[in-house]
């Protein structure tokens, strides 16, 4: 049975993103030690360093989603299963930056879908509070395990519905974000395609780093990061980093 | 104390437990662990469960973290396996939090 990780990239007018995933590929090599696919388009693969042994998918990026007023290219998430040449894929955000091993051994669950409901707000503020922006839980899509197989199908499928109606679910599950979220869509996913029961989950409550959160350095094994005037670093420990100006450190 | 002590010391004891609250997530997520083909949290609970049941029987049933039932055939080695990342977690919490009373030292 293949395992890998995938991953999406493009850049946009206003972020860097593959220096970001520079980064998320070479912590992937270190620390997970799974073999890697990247979905991206010709301009941004241009701009990246040499990163080894790599597996590269072409697409165009579906455009028109913003975030801050922003381009914001998160659209093709949906694609996953289909872009995905392994059996288990391990789907993460290229800005969640696996300084341990801990996701590796969710591959190896007879779990067809996976996905975190939980989030840990490193600086303590309590940004990840979401359940008071919408009628239904959302899941964190920035990491995703899923096993290839008729119920992982079966997600992906609803997800596209999902995305395609995605304006009427937004207003019918009364979502305050206006944009497209991955963690909206499959959330209502999962709820639909499992009878608005409970399905299952990961464990993990995903360590980040809220977008006002400046990373004032990152090395292999950490990260280190200033909020307000309260300085704070983490090691061996996961994390999310949502303030893209992280390219710059 | 005049009040710029205090608030020295008030932003680090803020630092201190922001930093105890981030390493003890750490900790529980180090804590999950997957077993024959099942998500498990190494802690305490677990661990005692387990202890009970393999001193009544060499095959037993739990749930996993989704509350689905697994059987365990191996007792001695499942325990053995819940308490190394037990432990491994707990003593990279404990490391971490000798250096809480360091700060601002």
């Amino acid at each position: 049975m293949t395992k890998g990780v995938l991953l999406f990239c493009f850049d946009t007018a206003e972020v860097q993103y593959h220096r970001i995933l520079e980064r998320c590929v070479s912590l992937i090599k270190r620390n997970l030690q799974l073999e890697i696919t990247v979905v991206t388009n010709f301009e941004t693969f241009k701009q990246l360093k040499p990163l080894g042994f790599i597996n590269y998918k072409f697409i165009e990026p579906e455009l028109g989603n913003t975030k801050n007023g922003a381009e914001w290219r998160n659209v093709d998430r949906h694609m996953a299963y289909e872009l995905s040449p392994y059996d288990v894929t391990l789907v993460m955000d290229i800005d969640y930056f696996p300084f341990t091993n801990n996701l590796r051994q969710f591959l190896n669950t007879d779990y067809d879908f996976l996905v975190s409901k939980d989030a840990h707000d490193l600086t303590n503020v309590g940004s990840f509070n979401m359940r008071k922006w919408s009628m239904i839980d959302m899941v964190w899509a920035t990491v995703l395990i899923f096993k290839k197989g008729p119920n992982a199908r079966r997600v992906f499928d609803t997800v596209k519905y999902v995305k395609q109606y995605y304006h009427y679910f937004n207003e019918m599950y009364r979502i305050r974000a206006n944009n497209f979220r991955n963690d909206y869509a499959f959330a209502i996913a999962l709820q639909q395609a499992n009878g608005f029961a409970t399905y299952d989950t990961m464990p993990l409550s995903i360590a980040t780093l809220p977008p006002r959160c400046r990373v004032i350095k990152m090395t292999n094994t950490g990260i280190a990061w200033q909020y307000d005037d309260h300085i704070n670093y983490t090691e061996h420990q996961d994390v999310h980093v949502l303030n893209k100006e992280l390219v710059d450190v | 104390m005049d009040i710029g002590e205090l608030k020295k010391q008030s932003d680090l004891s803020y630092d201190i437990a922001v930093a105890k609250r981030n390493a003890l997530e750490k900790a529980h997520s180090r804590l999950v662990v997957v077993y024959n083909e099942h998500i498990f949290r190494a802690d305490a609970e677990t661990i005692c469960l387990v202890r009970t049941l393999k001193e009544t029987a060499d095959r037993f049933f739990v749930l996993d973290t989704n509350q689905n039932p697994v059987e365990i055939t191996d007792p001695a080695g499942f325990l053995q396996t819940l308490i190394e990342r037990n432990q491994e977690a707990i003593s990279s919490y404990h490391q971490m939090s000798k250096t809480f009373g360091k700060r601002g030292d």
